[in-house]
C-alpha cells in the first residue's frame, strides 16, 4: 500500500515541489526584514524552482499515462503539456511582477505565493479524473484568484474587481457543484472512469437529467475561461487588477479551464453518447458567441490591458471550437494554439506593462512613434500584433490554420465563415495598435527606459519562438498531436 | 536549371538581409545592395525566358520540397507561360522603382528591406503550386506593403495602408476557409494542397450545408475565392481601398501596387478560381462581365472627375483591369490572351504614368490638375520640359490604346475574344476606351498646354537617371505594340490548356 503510494508520488513530482514552493515562500516573506527591499532573491529562487518543475513535467511527458490516487488524478500527456504551458506562464508573469510598478513592492513575494497557488489549483484541475479534484483545483484556482484581483489593496477598482469576481465565481461554482450533485445522483459515482463507461447507455430520464446537470457542470468550468455568457466579471476584472495580474489571467486560468474542458468533453461525449449532438451544438453556439462578444468588445477599448484581455476571450473562444471535434486533431489544434497564445499573450503583455510603467497609462497613444525610440521592442510588438489576428509568417496563423482545419474537417462551415469574420475584427484591432506603433511620429527622442537588457533579452527569447513556429511547426505540431487523453 | 527560379525567389530575401547588415549611415551602400540584387534578378528572369520551353503547357522549373508532412504541404514552385510575363514584368518594374527610389531620404535602410521583401514575396505568390504556400505568401505580401504606405505615403497614410490592410485581409480569409475545405474534400491526400492536381473540375459534384441548407460545393466556393481575388484587382464594387492606396503610397509602391499586385488578383482567377471550379466559373462568367464591364464605366467616368493627377491614373488602373475581367468572362482563346497581355501591357504602361506623376511631384510637391481653388495646377509644361513631355506622350498614348503602342493591342483582342459570348457587353465596353481616351487627353491638355504657370518655370527636365529608368518601359511599351508575339508565344501554350478546360463547362 506504502509502496503503491511512493510509486503514485513519482508521478506527482512537479505539483509537490509546486506546492512545497509555495509554502517556502510564506516563510521566506516572513522572514524579509525591510518592508520596501526588491525581493529579487525570492523571485530568482521562485523562477529556479519554476523551472525544475517544469524539467520534471518534461520527464512526465514520455512516461505512459496512469491514473494515481485511486484514479483521482490522471497523469498524461494531455494534463502534462498543459500544465508546462501553465507553468511557463506563471514564470513569465512573475518575472513581469517583480519589474511591474503596478505591484505595491510590499506584495511582490505575496503576488509569486498565490500565482504559484493558483497555478497549483490549475495544475490539479488539467489532471482532475473525478469530479471532486475537480471542484477541488476549481475552488484553489478560483479563490487565490479573488485575492489576486485585489491585490491593489488602496485602489478602489481593484478591491470592487475583486469583489465581483468573489461572487461570480462563488455563484458558478456553486452552480457547478448543483450539477455534479444530479450527475452523481445519475451515475452513482464520480469518477469520470464511470461516467465515460455508463453515458452511451443513457436512456429517458437519466438522459434527460444528465443533459441538464452536465450544463450546470459547464458553467463552473465556462466562467473559469470566461466564455460567453459567463463572461461578465471579465471587464471589471481586467481592469481593476494591475498589469500582472491581468496577464496572468489571461494565461493559467484559461488554459487550466480549457483543459478540463477538454476531459470533461471526453468523458461526456465518448464514443456513441447520446449527448452529442446537443453539447456539440451548445459548445458551437458558445464558441461563436464568445469569440464575437470578445472581438467586439475589443474594439471600443483604449487601454491597450482591456483590448488585450478582450482580445483573450475572442482568441478562448475560438480555442473552444478545437472541442468539438473529439478526437486528437482538436487536442492537437488546441495545445498548438495554447503553446503560441501563452508566448504572444506574454509578449504583449510585458511591452504594454513596461510602457505603461514608463508613462503611468496604457492607453493607444502611449504607444505613438516607439519605432523611433525603441526599434526592436517595437518591431516585436507589431509582429506579436500581426501573429494575434493570424497573419503569416507568424506562428498565430499557424495556430489559426489549425483551429479552421479542425472545423471544416467536421463540416461546420458556418462556424468557420463566422470565425473568418472574427479575424478580421481581430485584425482592426490589432491594427489599430500596430499603426500607433509604427506610423506615428514620436512626442519626444528619449529612449524608453523600461526595457532593460534583461528584459528585452527575455522579450526576444519568447519572441523567437513565435517566429520559428511560424515556417517551422512540423515538431511542435508532432509534439501537440503525441499528447493524447487518457480516460479509461 | 531549377535552381534559377528558387534564386529569384531567394535573392530579394538575400539582399534584404545585406540591407539590414548595412549600416544606417551608409545610405548609398544600401542603394547600390537594392540596385544590384534587384538588377541580378532581372538578369536571372531574362535568362529564364530565354532557357523557357513555349510549346508544353506543362510547369518548368519545379522544385518540390515536403515542408508540413501531416498536412502534405510541400514548398512547391515552378511556372507557365503566364507566370512567365509575370516573372519578368515583376523583376523589371523592381529593378526601375529601385532606380526611382533614390531620392527617399526617409529612413532609407527600412525603406529598402522592405521593397526587397515586397519582391520576394510577389515572385511568391506566382511561383507557388502549393495552395498553402500560396496563401501564405498572398498574407506576407501584405506586411512590407502595409508599412511602406504607412511609413512613406502621404498625408492620410495611415488611413489608406490600415483600408488596404483590411481589404484584402477580409476578401483572403474566405479564401482561406476555401483551401481548407478543398484539402477536405480532395481526401486529404498527398495532392490536397497541390493547385494543379486540384484544377479539371473535380467537385463539381459535391455539396456543402451551412446553416442548415445544402449548396453546391462548387459555387459557394468560387465565390469564397472570387472575393478574395476580386478585391484584389479590384473589381467593382470592391475598388473602393484602391485610390486611397495610390494616392497615399509613395511613387515606387503605387508603381508596384498598379503594376504587379493587381495583376496577383487577376492571376487568381487563372491559375484557382477557373480551373478548379470550372462549372462555377462558366455559371458566372456573366457576373464576372457585367462587373468588369461597370470597372470599365464607371472606373472611366471617376477618373475624368479627378483633379488629382494621381487619383486619375488609380481610377484608369480600375478601368482597365476592367477589361481583363472582360477577357477572362469570355473564357475563350483570344479572349484569355487579351487578358494576360492586357495584365503584361497595363503593367508596363500604368507603370510609366505613375512614374511620371512622381518625377513631377518631385519638382512640385503637388499633384493638382486643378487646384481645388479653379487655378491650374500646371499648364505649358510641353514647352518647358521637352524630354519629359516626349515620354509621359509615350505612357498615355500606351495607356489609352493607341494603334501601334501596346495597349491597342490586348484590347482589340479582349473584344474579339469576347464579342460572339457577350455582344452588348462588348458595344458598351468600346465606348469606355473612348472615356478613356477622354480623359487622359484631357488631363494632358489641361497639364501641357495652355499658358505656361509661373510656378513651373523653375522645374528642371528629367534627369539622366529619370530618363535612363523610363527607356526600359518605353521600349516595352513600344516593342509589343508593333510586335507582341515574343508575349504571346509564351503564354499560348498554358492559356490554351485553360480555355481546353473551360470549353468543357
Amino acid at each position: 500500500m506504502i509502496d503503491q503510494l511512493f510509486g503514485f508520488l513519482s508521478y506527482y513530482i512537479p505539483e509537490l515541489i509546486t506546492v512545497i514552493l509555495m509554502t517556502t515562500l510564506l516563510v521566506a516573506e516572513a522572514s524579509v526584514k525591510d518592508e520596501h527591499a526588491p525581493r529579487t532573491k525570492i523571485h530568482v529562487f521562485t523562477q529556479i524552482i519554476l523551472g525544475i518543475v517544469f524539467v520534471c513535467l518534461c520527464q512526465n511527458l514520455g512516461e505512459t499515462p496512469v491514473q494515481i490516487f485511486h484514479n483521482a488524478v490522471t497523469i498524461d500527456p494531455f494534463s502534462t503539456l498543459m500544465k508546462m504551458i501553465m507553468v511557463v506562464g506563471t514564470m513569465g508573469a512573475v518575472f513581469l511582477s517583480h519589474s511591474s510598478k503596478d505591484i505595491y513592492t510590499n506584495l511582490k513575494s505575496e503576488y509569486s505565493i498565490m500565482a504559484v497557488g493558483v497555478l497549483v489549483g490549475g495544475m490539479l484541475l488539467a489532471s482532475a479524473n473525478n469530479m471532486l479534484t475537480f471542484y477541488l483545483g476549481l475552488e484553489i484556482l478560483s479563490i487565490l484568484s479573488y485575492v489576486m484581483t485585489s491585490l491593489k489593496r488602496e485602489d478602489s477598482t481593484s478591491t470592487e474587481a475583486g469583489m465581483k469576481y468573489a461572487l461570480y465565481g462563488g455563484f458558478s461554482a456553486a452552480i457547478a457543484l448543483f450539477g455534479i450533485s444530479h450527475l452523481y445522483g445519475v451515475f452513482g459515482s464520480i469518477q469520470f472512469n464511470d461516467i465515460a463507461a455508463q453515458v452511451s447507455s443513457l436512456e429517458g430520464s437519466r438522459l434527460a437529467i444528465t443533459l441538464v446537470a452536465s450544463i450546470l457542470f459547464f458553467v463552473g468550468i465556462g466562467y473559469k475561461i470566461s466564455a460567453f455568457p459567463f463572461h461578465m466579471w471579465a471587464p471589471d476584472v481586467y481592469q481593476g487588477a494591475p498589469i500582472p495580474v491581468t496577464t496572468f489571467f489571461a494565461i493559467v486560468p484559461k488554459m487550466a479551464g480549457l483543459a478540463s474542458l477538454v476531459r470533461v468533453s471526453y468523458v461526456f461525449l465518448s464514443e456513441g453518447s447520446p449527448l452529442k449532438v446537443s453539447w456539440v451544438g451548445l459548445i458551437l453556439v458558445i464558441a461563436a458567441l464568445t469569440m464575437t462578444v470578445g472581438n467586439v468588445t475589443a474594439i471600443g477599448q483604449n487601454s491597450v490591458k482591456r483590448m488585450l484581455a478582450f482580445s483573450s476571450i475572442g482568441h478562448v473562444g475560438l480555442m473552444i471550437l478545437g472541442v468539438v471535434v473529439m478526437n486528437q486533431t482538436g487536442v492537437q489544434a488546441i495545445l498548438f494554439y495554447g503553446i503560441v497564445y501563452m508566448l504572444m499573450t506574454l509578449i504583449a503583455f510585458f511591452i504594454t506593462s513596461h510602457l505603461s510603467d514608463m508613462y503611468g497609462s496604457d492607453s493607444y497613444d502611449v504607444f505613438r512613434g516607439l519605432v523611433y525610440k525603441h526599434p526592436v521592442m517595437a518591431i516585436i510588438m507589431a509582429s506579436v500584433l500581426f501573429s494575434l489576428a493570424g497573419i503569416p509568417p507568424f506562428s498565430g496563423f499557424v495556430a489559426k490554420f489549425n483551429i479552421f482545419a479542425v472545423v471544416i474537417e467536421q463540416k461546420h462551415y458556418g462556424i468557420a465563415i463566422v470565425a473568418a469574420i472574427n479575424s478580421v475584427i481581430g485584425l482592426y484591432y490589432y491594427m489599430r495598435l500596430a499603426k500607433n506603433l509604427i506610423f506615428g511620429e514620436a512626442s519626444s527622442d528619449e529612449k524608453v527606459v523600461g526595457f532593460s537588457t534583461l528584459n528585452q533579452t527575455v522579450i526576444i527569447a519568447l519572441f523567437i519562438p513565435v517566429l520559428l513556429l511560424g515556417v517551422f511547426w512540423e515538431s511542435a505540431l508532432a509534439l501537440a498531436g503525441n499528447a493524447t487523453i487518457f480516460i479509461k | 536549371m531549377n535552381g534559377i527560379l528558387n534564386w529569384i525567389l531567394w535573392l530579394p530575401i538575400i539582399g534584404m538581409v545585406g540591407v539590414i547588415l548595412t549600416p544606417k549611415a551608409k545610405e548609398n551602400t544600401i542603394r547600390m545592395v537594392t540596385l544590384v540584387t534587384t538588377f541580378i534578378t532581372m538578369v536571372l528572369s531574362v535568362l529564364l525566358y530565354v532557357k523557357f520551353d513555349t510549346t508544353t503547357a506543362d510547369m518548368q522549373f519545379v522544385t518540390k520540397i515536403p515542408w508540413i508532412s501531416q498536412f502534405h504541404i510541400n514548398y512547391f514552385i515552378g511556372i507557365d507561360g503566364i507566370t512567365m510575363l509575370m516573372t519578368f514584368l515583376n523583376a523589371l518594374l523592381f529593378f526601375i522603382c529601385t532606380l526611382s527610389s533614390w531620392t527617399v531620404e526617409k529612413n532609407v535602410k527600412a525603406y529598402f528591406a522592405l521593397l526587397l521583401m515586397l519582391q520576394s514575396t510577389v515572385f511568391g505568390v506566382f511561383f507557388s503550386l502549393d495552395f498553402f504556400l500560396f496563401y501564405v505568401y498572398w498574407e506576407v505580401m501584405l506586411l512590407p506593403m502595409f508599412f511602406l504606405i504607412g511609413i512613406w505615403g502621404g498625408e492620410n497614410r495611415e488611413y489608406a495602408a490600415v483600408k488596404f490592410f483590411l481589404y484584402t485581409f477580409f476578401g483572403s480569409i474566405f479564401m482561406l476557409v476555401g483551401i481548407v475545405a478543398l484539402y477536405f474534400v480532395s481526401g486529404q491526400g498527398a495532392d490536397s494542397f497541390n493547385i494543379l492536381a486540384l484544377q479539371g473540375g473535380k467537385f463539381v459534384n459535391e455539396t456543402v450545408v451551412i446553416f442548415g441548407k445544402s449548396f453546391s460545393f462548387e459555387t459557394i466556393f468560387f465565390w469564397f475565392m472570387f472575393l478574395g481575388f476580386a478585391i484584389k484587382v479590384p473589381v467593382f464594387p470592391f475598388h473602393t481601398w484602391l485610390p486611397h492606396a495610390h494616392v497615399q503610397a509613395p511613387t515606387a509602391v503605387s508603381v508596384i501596387l498598379a503594376g504587379v499586385l493587381l495583376k496577383m488578383g487577376s492571376y487568381g482567377f487563372l491559375r484557382i478560381a477557373f480551373p478548379i471550379f470550372p462549372q462555377a466559373a462558366s455559371d458566372a462568367s456573366t457576373i464576372i462581365a457585367v462587373l468588369g464591364l461597370i470597372s470599365v464605366i464607371y472606373g472611366a467616368f471617376c477618373a475624368m472627375a479627378q483633379d488629382d493627377m494621381k487619383k486619375l491614373i488609380a481610377y484608369s488602373s480600375v478601368s482597365h483591369m476592367g477589361f481583363v475581367m472582360l477577357g477572362l468572362a469570355a473564357m475563350t482563346t483570344q479572349g484569355m490572351n487579351g487578358a494576360v497581355l492586357q495584365m503584361f501591357n497595363h503593367g508596363t504602361s500604368t507603370a510609366m504614368m505613375f512614374l511620371m506623376v512622381g518625377v513631377l511631384y518631385e519638382r512640385s510637391h503637388h499633384r493638382w490638375i486643378v487646384r481645388p481653388d479653379g487655378s491650374k495646377g500646371y499648364g505649358g509644361l510641353a514647352t518647358k520640359l521637352p524630354k519629359y513631355t516626349t515620354i509621359y506622350i509615350i505612357g498615355l498614348f500606351a495607356s489609352l490604346g493607341l494603334p501601334g503602342l501596346s495597349g491597342f493591342i490586348s484590347e482589340a483582342l479582349i473584344f474579339l475574344g469576347i464579342y460572339e459570348k457577350f455582344t452588348t457587353i462588348t458595344v458598351i465596353a468600346v465606348v469606355g476606351l473612348l472615356l478613356g481616351a477622354a480623359y487622359l487627353l484631357w488631363m494632358f491638355k489641361r497639364m501641357f498646354f495652355g499658358e505656361v504657370n509661373p510656378d513651373i518655370e523653375k522645374y528642371e527636365d528629367m534627369n539622366a537617371r529619370e530618363v535612363f529608368y523610363m527607356i526600359p518601359l518605353c521600349i516595352c511599351v513600344i516593342v509589343f505594340g508593333i510586335f507582341p508575339s515574343p508575349l504571346l508565344n509564351v503564354m499560348k501554350a498554358s492559356v490554351g490548356q485553360l480555355v481546353d478546360l473551360l470549353s468543357k463547362y
